[in-house]
């Protein structure tokens, strides 16, 4: 793996700014990194046996997704959307697994490591990249047991919605009475369809 | 599973060799170490190269020869084949674990809701020679995660043939294994009886409901409280029934007694369904009836006295959108006695199981 300099400079780049939560975040995704024995998680030797758990939608989910290689699309990133800045780093291989939350007391204690900056995000920004491991996170290791219909890999599981027919892949489907519906037919949808002629009916 | 011939002759397709000359082969599949009380798991798992320190570890485990796989090409290694079995078997809301461990896959409920298990299917499926499949009971209500059976190929090799009769007859029977979610939310409750609508005694069910609702994330959206009269019960339940409503509840009123009027309430509100009367202890003086597809559902008086009663037993079905009826009431007969433990553990019982 980089150093942490680098892999800073080039997660800030690709995320479009650098900040305290890309500190965090490549930070975090480092020590998670070496907690379950991967040293090089986006090499190709590597790259299958992790899967990475965020739990929040923020600067510092860019960052670990940058360190690890850990990708949406490939399935190796999960986003839970639990509102905390946290993730859990899984070695598919040896079934290790470790969550690292970062610490609210950590936005404290980062003037004490900045000495000479009023500034609380320039604070943040510096003091995060020399506080030690054990201030800026919660570590613990825990158990991820990741089932099938989540894991990378082709699509196995395939069901036909019942009320628009739209297919659903990877076991999302809910059976509601006798039917089997997609989760918008049957739990209603995050959009509204403009034409009301097509698309799901969004009831069940 | 089934009876094994007596002349079944021993796989060819395993070679056995002793512990100290397996330095340097893979294990064919995992090995189970039992510390008593302490570990059951994988000591070993498939594909370890065996290494000269690992033969202690082996002999105290009881291994004094391993096995070298040389598999045909009709047959099947127990990982690989139990992926198969459990792909079969795992219909809407059922997934399984990535990986099988010492041969065995977990089903796991892919959401909250209620089990169903074709239990015919089931049967005909442990029928078939060299595969098994084990679960809990049909209509228990599961959360996301949880372990509803286990299934495995028994043999450490498994013929084609045989995993595909039994993958074709989880197919066909298909869902063996699936999840309702409970979408009936929107829930009305009427409590009857002049002594609480006179205020001579203080209403305990609205409490009790709302938080049993809960636990299936349902919502109680209105509670009114009626004196024992006909045609305000009826006229209770058609305004219920007028509004947004997925089931509506009654308490008291279910008894013998002349003042108890409650199902005649609902009869007069248009009821075309009415069942009274249920296989189960505490419960027996149960109902339920159907206005169209709207289920009003009557608790006894024994839903204040007892932690767990009929209600219960069909509330997640109802919530997951079942229509009972009084041969579904009779059907709970055997293991519809609660057993009144001194500590319950329901659902982790045998009340109702056979419902």
């Amino acid at each position: 793996m980089e150093s942490f300099e680098t892999l800073l400079e080039g997660s800030a780049k690709a995320h479009g700014h650098l900040c305290a939560g890309q500190v965090i975040g490549v930070r975090m995704a480092m020590r998670g990194c070496e907690l379950i024995g991967l040293d090089n998680p986006s090499d190709i030797s590597q790259i299958k046996k992790l899967i990475v758990y965020v739990e929040i939608d923020r600067c510092a989910t860019d960052a670990i997704g940058y360190v690890t290689g850990a990708k949406l699309g490939r399935r190796s990133l999960k986003f839970v959307d639990n509102g905390i800045m946290a993730a859990t780093f899984v070695n598919l291989e040896t079934g290790t697994a470790w969550r690292l939350v970062s610490t609210e007391s950590s936005r404290d204690k980062a003037a004490e490591f900045a000495p000479g900056i009023t500034d609380v995000s320039e604070q943040q920004l510096v003091g995060y990249k020399i506080m030690p491991d054990d201030l800026l996170f919660d570590i613990m290791p825990v158990r991820v047991d990741v089932p099938i219909h989540d894991m990378p890999g082709p699509s196995r599981f395939k069901a036909q919605c019942d009320s628009c027919g739209i297919i659903v892949r990877d076991k999302r489907e809910v059976l509601v009475g006798s039917r089997i519906l997609c989760r918008a037919c049957a739990c209603g949808a995050y959009y509204r369809p403009l034409d009301s002629g097509s698309g799901c009916r969004h009831t069940p | 599973m089934c009876e094994t011939p007596k002349d079944a002759p021993s796989n060819p397709s395993m070679t056995r060799i002793r512990v100290e000359d397996a330095i340097g082969t893979r294990l064919a599949h995992d090995i189970t170490e039992i510390r008593p009380g302490e570990f059951k798991g994988p000591a070993f798992t498939r594909g370890h190269k065996v290494e000269e320190a690992d033969v202690c570890h082996l002999m105290r485990l009881g291994k004094r020869h391993l096995y070298v796989l040389n598999l045909g090409p009709d047959q099947v290694h127990e990982d690989d084949a139990v992926v198969e079995l459990a792909a079969a078997l795992a219909g809407p809301g059922i997934t399984f674990e990535a990986s099988p461990k010492e041969g065995k896959l977990q089903l796991l409920a892919a959401y909250t809701g209620l089990l169903k298990v074709n239990g015919e299917a089931l049967y005909a499926f442990n029928r078939i020679p060299d595969v098994m499949c084990a679960s809990i009971h049909n209509n228990f209500p599961v959360v996301k995660g949880q372990n509803i059976a286990g299934t495995r190929a028994i043999p450490l090799v498994i013929e084609r043939q045989v995993l595909d009769q039994a993958v074709s007859l989880a197919r066909a029977k298909a869902p063996v294994f699936s999840v309702k979610a409970y979408y009936r939310k929107k829930i009305r409750l009427l409590i009857t009886g002049s002594e609480v609508y006179d205020g001579l005694i203080e209403d305990r069910f609205e409490a009790i409901v709302r938080e049993k609702l809960a636990a299936f994330g349902a919502n109680l959206e209105e509670t009114r409280i009626l004196p024992d009269d006909v045609d305000r019960i009826a006229d209770t339940i058609r305004y219920f029934a007028d509004k947004d409503t997925d089931m509506i509840i009654t308490t008291g009123g279910m008894s013998v007694d002349p003042d108890d009027v409650t199902r005649h309430g609902i009869r007069k509100a248009g009821a075309d369904a009415l069942y009274y009367g249920a296989a189960v202890l505490p419960g027996a003086m149960f109902q339920i009836a159907y206005k169209g597809e709207l289920p009003i559902v009557g608790i006894p008086a024994c839903g204040l006295h007892h932690r767990i009663t009929v209600f219960d037993l069909v509330l997640p079905r109802l919530l997951a959108g079942e229509r009972l009826d009084d041969a579904d009431l009779a059907r709970f007969a055997v293991g519809g006695m609660c057993l009144s433990c001194p500590t319950c553990r329901y659902p982790a019982c045998s009340m109702g199981k056979t419902g």
